[in-house]
């Protein structure tokens, strides 16, 4: 058995460790390129959402290096990403693929044997004792904390730096020289001293920089290859931004939420606007604005795939945050056919409207 | 005091049993006239760019009765079987319409309805915020249940031609929107099977996973089980463009019908009606054709 899984965001090097520790062959699929698109949107069909379109990209690309079996997470909410296991394999299989899907659907859906049933089936090859085998969790889990934390932190306090380019530098020295390294402890090791290396950078206290938030929806706002960048488009142009979902905070919040002590901030600012969740990350959206806005940011930018029905609803809400609290908010909507000119043009002008804003005061 | 019924999404197929309900508490009612032209404007002009058209129709309903009715109903259905969902826009309807016409007179009851005891819950909570008593209730809730719409079965004298017309309901039944499908198809010669003349079986184990939406299973079994009965010749799919559930059961159900004849039609606010036709009118000789030779090879390979 060989895994695979797809990419989002820095969750490969938490699986590197994961899988490190277990003991158990796998298969990184290479990072997310514009051929990566191609091939996904080669089989995939025209109306599905973009994050589905890469998720096949990578898992061809990495099934010809070897791989045979699929793990991911699966949802039952009535967002459309809870479906995609079922109509990727038969993408799959339509390509003469024979290939293995391990679902990681909510405890609550399936009941908790089966549950633990699939959960052990990823460790199945491993001979370790169960004993480790918790470890190997923790383990992961710590990574993705460690490598969330570091890349938080880079982001945001860029646009405080003495020397410019150094955070920018830093974070791509962290992920190149995780997945280089050997071991899961090898990388824990190196996750542990760039955190140490971040805290060290030094920062500019008198600046002012332009605070933006990313909300919108979780997938195009964490892979970088389906917002064409942005944020490092941003933190090149000096600016700080923030955004709250990170795989790591997926990881809490659904484990908070499936014991029901969820007491998250982000739910009681979403209260006024949209009380109830209506799948995906609509309510989050709404609730980050809100949050954002009260910590002084100066923009807001929501990005999330054509098609999105849930950011659909919060896009409609948006305006009136927008109206009522005076904060700008600039929607984008991407898909594979988006133009990186025109998609640049729209943000730094966005920049340039925060700019005068700043200097008027506003 | 006067409650306006937008004609749009799944009111259409309730909107007797709602009226029906409201007039027995003791309001008058007014529906919205039937979808035309003013109305998708309106919509179209109102509501978020990225919606798909039923929702900007729906729009464009609530926005047509806001000054002609004291208080507009927006329901927002949750659910409709066990463990299934309708569409997060369904969900977040009442937000939508709230934010995007800058309205204020709207009231959202919440409608789940997986069973009887659901549906007279949600109905009576709705009842209760105008004070009504549980005697005039009971009445009302038995007029809704009689006045739920029942479609008449087709028959027609010529049945060489059978097609299954799938899609969502507010879709099919709106002669607005559809362009006047089924009638077009009649005139043809062709019969026409909707979801709600046929009685499937269940076919969703073929599947990995049970579906969570209503719609997507409605549809897999209806398409799969006449398929599989062959009582059909060919199956129109009748969506709008951008509808994330249908972009799933369109795949899923063209992975497993193989090379049975399937058109899909995709419907938005520009759609020329003649490109319509003309598929149509295609898609009909095409299953003609197959009719007569039984040989069903192209000769262009």
């Amino acid at each position: 058995m060989n895994i695979t899984f797809p990419h989002l965001g820095n969750t490969y090097i938490a699986a590197k460790v994961l899988f490190d520790a277990l003991d158990v062959e796998y298969t990184i699929p290479p990072i997310s390129t514009k051929k990566t698109l191609e091939i996904g949107c080669l089989h995939s069909p025209d109306d599905i959402c973009l994050p589905f379109k890469i998720m096949i990209g990578n898992y061809i690309e990495s099934i010809e290096k070897g791989a045979d079996t699929v793990l991911i997470t699966g949802s039952c909410g009535p967002c459309r990403f809870g479906e995609y296991c079922e109509l990727q394999k038969k993408v799959l299989m339509s390509l003469g693929r024979q290939i293995n899907f391990i679902v990681i659907d909510e405890p609550s859906k399936i009941g908790i044997k089966e549950f633990l049933n699939r959960l052990s089936s990823v460790a199945k090859d491993s001979r370790l004792s169960i004993y480790k085998k918790i470890k190997a969790l923790n383990m992961a889990l710590k990574a993705i904390n460690l490598i969330d934390e570091i890349e938080k932190e880079c982001r945001f306090f860029a646009g405080y730096e003495k020397n410019k380019g150094e955070f920018s530098k830093l974070l791509k020295d962290v992920k190149r020289e995780a997945i280089e390294s050997k071991g899961a402890e090898g990388t824990l090791k190196v996750l542990e001293n760039y955190k140490d290396k971040v805290d060290r950078i030094e920062i500019d206290n008198f600046k002012t920089p332009i605070k933006i938030g990313i909300i919108g929806e979780i997938y195009t706002i964490i892979d970088s290859l389906s917002n064409l960048y942005i944020e490092d488009i941003l933190m090149n142009l000096g600016v700080s931004t923030k955004r709250t979902l990170y795989p790591s905070w997926w990881v809490k919040n659904t484990a908070l939420s499936a014991l029901k002590i969820n007491r998250s901030p982000i739910y009681k600012e979403a209260k006024h606007y949209l009380g109830m969740c209506i799948g995906g990350h609509a309510q989050e959206c709404v609730g980050e604005a809100m949050l954002n806005y009260k910590m002084r940011f100066d923009g807001l930018i929501q990005i999330f795939p054509v098609g999105c029905m849930p950011e659909i609803v919060s896009k409609a809400i948006l305006p009136d945050i927008e109206k009522r609290y005076n904060i700008p908010i600039l929607s984008l909507v991407v898909d594979e056919m988006t133009g990186e000119a025109g998609y640049y043009t729209r943000i730094e002008a966005f920049l340039d409207l925060i700019e005068g804003r700043k200097r008027m005061c506003i | 005091m006067i409650i306006g019924i937008p004609n749009g999404l799944l009111n259409i197929k309730y909107r007797d049993a709602i009226q029906e309900f409201l007039n027995t508490i003791g309001f008058t009612t007014v529906v919205s006239p039937k979808t035309n032209k003013e109305i998708l404007d309106l919509g179209v002009l109102n509501c978020v760019d990225e919606a798909c058209l039923p929702v900007k129709i729906f729009h464009g309903h609530v926005e047509y009765l806001r000054d002609r009715c004291d208080i507009v109903l927006v329901p927002r259905i949750m659910k409709l079987n066990k463990n299934e969902f309708i569409c997060p826009k369904f969900c977040g309807l009442p937000e939508m319409v709230k934010y995007s016409l800058d309205i204020k007179n709207i009231i959202c009851p919440t409608i789940t309805a997986y069973n009887e005891k659901t549906l007279r819950n949600s109905l009576y909570n709705f009842s209760k915020t105008f004070r009504v008593d549980k005697e005039k209730f009971k009445r009302a809730y038995k007029g809704f249940k009689s006045n739920i719409y029942k479609y008449n079965k087709t028959s027609i004298s010529n049945p060489n031609l059978r097609v299954l017309l799938l899609g969502h309901p507010y879709l099919i039944y709106d002669d607005f929107i559809n362009m006047n499908l089924a009638k077009k198809l009649h005139q043809n010669g062709v019969e026409v099977f909707t979801e709600d003349n046929i009685e499937p079986y269940d076919y969703t184990y073929r599947l990995i996973k049970k579906p969570f939406w209503t719609f997507l299973r409605s549809t897999y079994n209806c398409a799969i089980s006449l398929v599989e009965t062959g009582k059909i010749d060919g199956i129109i799919y009748i969506s709008s463009f951008g509808c994330g559930i249908d972009s799933f059961s369109i795949d899923l159900i063209k992975k497993d019908i193989g090379s049975f004849p399937y058109l899909v039609l995709k419907i938005d606010e520009h759609t020329g009606e003649a490109g319509i036709d003309t598929r149509i009118e295609a898609f009909i000789d095409l299953l003609k054709r197959r009719s007569k030779n039984e040989y069903n090879i192209s000769s262009l390979g």
